[in-house]
């Protein structure tokens, strides 16, 4: 790291200004890593709680139904999702400002409104069926969820009320490194490792060809992999930890990182979904796959993974009402950092645990109509992403603002595929929900 | 304007030496000043861009208004 000068006003003289805290270390490969070590956080938050309840359901669903003939397009989902974050680091590293407040300062009031807003509503959808997953498991595991979903919204409450970002991030990491178990959980299901090798790698498609629910399936895949509070959340997170120009290399392997695992375990997800298609239970929910898992691999199972329904659930909990707060601090210019205080940050604070204890409130809510909310989801989120990303792109081109940040044309050449490829399964997806009948069904 | 200097030994000993700081322990460093910026101008890709996008909002919403109206009963579909 290179050592700071300033000109002091009254004598002229330049004087080097030493941060207040720091660590010496005496080789450069312990540098190296000793500033990884400080910078790792904001990439591998967002992407391993990007496998939160929705992604559960959604990964297991898919190796339920067409086992392993999926996983490719899980790992040609990597790039992907690598190449989408990684223009949220340059943009939040440059400008140390969050998603929202750039859309807001470069587009104009109108379209700020219209993704701050879209961003609200669907984040709240979607924390409604985290805590849907959270009541679900704890069902399965004999807790009583009026009991338990109280308790989880109350943790959940507590990790960011300290006033220490280190402190919620090193809380958060641990729950991420926890989602290694489902490794476990996979290798103890796992079929053939050939299998899993030659449908990793080589496009294959599942018995009764591409049909309307296969199509269904992968866009939800897709979707569930990429999603628009990513964007606002890591953004946010960047600017709130003050990341530096000199750790952009390092939240690069951050987020690569995490996007490695985050692949990794959905495959896992798979997997485990495949198991339970193998040994003849077809796939309801993934709580009760965890329970006809745990029936051919024993109790440990079965509540390994209702434990990391839970785990998933709680990390997308805390990292979408997040990327909410964060957002509606920016474009309100309240006070908006997890190093400030409750007294400081008032209306940051109050946005979090406003999102949090409405969404597990009416989870608790008899005969809550959970069905529509999941499925106004997956419509809301297919209008949401290709508007984040459009935005994301034009802000990567705008070389007034990034300068030697801005992308470079063979970024431009990838994102704009990623782009097309996303506005159409989204069109597609929004279509076969809103306008089922617009699609023929297989007999 | 005068700089602070150091002497052989003292330089080679800091050669050695690496001071690692958090992000935040460091001094906050100056970013894009994005408020005097304004604006983004409205450059034809940028034009092309939004267009294509208000064109997709209203397609979804039409599409939402269709199954809305599919629901009421219309269109004879359920």
């Amino acid at each position: 790291m290179t050592n700071k000068f300033v000109t002091m006003p009254a004598s002229g003289l330049e004087t080097e200004v030493l941060p207040a805290r720091g660590r010496v270390v005496k080789s450069k490969w312990a540098r190296d890593l000793l500033t990884f070590l400080m910078v790792v956080g904001p990439g591998l938050i967002v992407m391993v709680a990007d496998n939160d309840a929705g992604a559960v359901s959604t990964y297991s669903q898919a190796g339920a139904q067409y086992g392993t003939h999926l996983l490719w397009i899980v790992l040609l989902l990597l790039p992907v999702t690598y190449f989408i974050q990684e223009m949220v680091v340059r943009l939040g590293i440059a400008t140390g400002q969050g998603h929202a407040a750039m859309i807001y300062q470069r587009f104009g009031k109108w379209w700020g409104l219209f993704s701050l807003i879209d961003l609200e509503l669907v984040n709240f959808l979607t924390l409604v069926t985290e805590f849907a997953a959270i009541d679900l498991a704890l069902n399965k595991m004999g807790v009583d969820p009026r009991f338990g979903v109280p308790l989880v919204a109350a943790g959940l409450m507590f990790i960011v009320l300290s006033g220490s970002y280190r402190r919620w991030e090193r809380t958060v990491v641990c729950l991420c490194l926890l989602d290694l178990a489902w490794f476990a959980i996979a290798f103890a299901v796992r079929p053939p490792l050939g299998q899993i090798v030659r449908h990793s790698l080589a496009p294959s498609m599942p018995a009764g060809g591409l049909t309307p629910d296969l199509m269904f399936l992968v866009i939800a895949v897709v979707g569930t992999t990429i999603a628009p509070w990513q964007l606002f959340f890591q953004q946010s997170c960047i600017a709130d930890k003050r990341l530096r120009f000199a750790d952009v290399k390092w939240a690069r392997l951050d987020t690569f990182l995490g996007a490695c695992i985050t692949i990794t375990v959905a495959g896992c997800m798979m997997l485990a979904g495949n198991a339970s298609r193998v040994h003849g239970f077809t796939f309801t929910d993934p709580a009760q796959m965890a329970v006809n898992i745990g029936s051919f691999t024993g109790g440990f199972f079965k509540y390994a993974i209702l434990l990391m329904m839970i785990n998933a659930a709680v990390l997308g909990t805390t990292a979408i009402s997040l990327s909410s707060s964060w957002a509606y601090g920016e474009v309100r210019g309240w006070p908006h950092s997890l190093q400030l205080p409750v007294r400081k940050a008032p209306g940051f604070y109050a946005v979090y645990l406003a999102c949090v204890a409405a969404a597990a409130g009416l989870v608790l809510i008899p005969r809550a109509p959970l069905q529509l909310i999941i499925l106004g989801v997956q419509v809301l989120a297919g209008v949401m992403l290709p508007s984040a990303i459009i935005f994301l792109q034009l802000l990567l081109n705008d070389k007034e603002l990034l300068g030697e940040y801005a992308n470079k044309p063979w970024n431009n050449l990838v994102n704009w595929t990623i782009i097309i490829v996303l506005f159409a399964l989204s069109l597609i997806l929004a279509a076969q929900v809103a306008a089922p009948n617009l699609f023929p069904k297989v007999s | 304007m005068a700089t602070t200097t150091m002497n052989p030994i003292e330089r080679n000993e800091a050669a050695n030496h690496f001071l690692v700081v958090h992000p935040l322990d460091d001094i906050p460093e100056r970013k894009v000043d994005t408020e005097s910026l304004g604006p983004m101008p409205m450059t034809r890709s940028v034009k092309l861009s939004l267009l294509s996008l208000r064109a997709y909002l209203i397609l979804m919403m039409l599409l939402v208004f269709y199954h809305v109206l599919g629901m009421a009963g219309l269109f004879g579909i359920q």
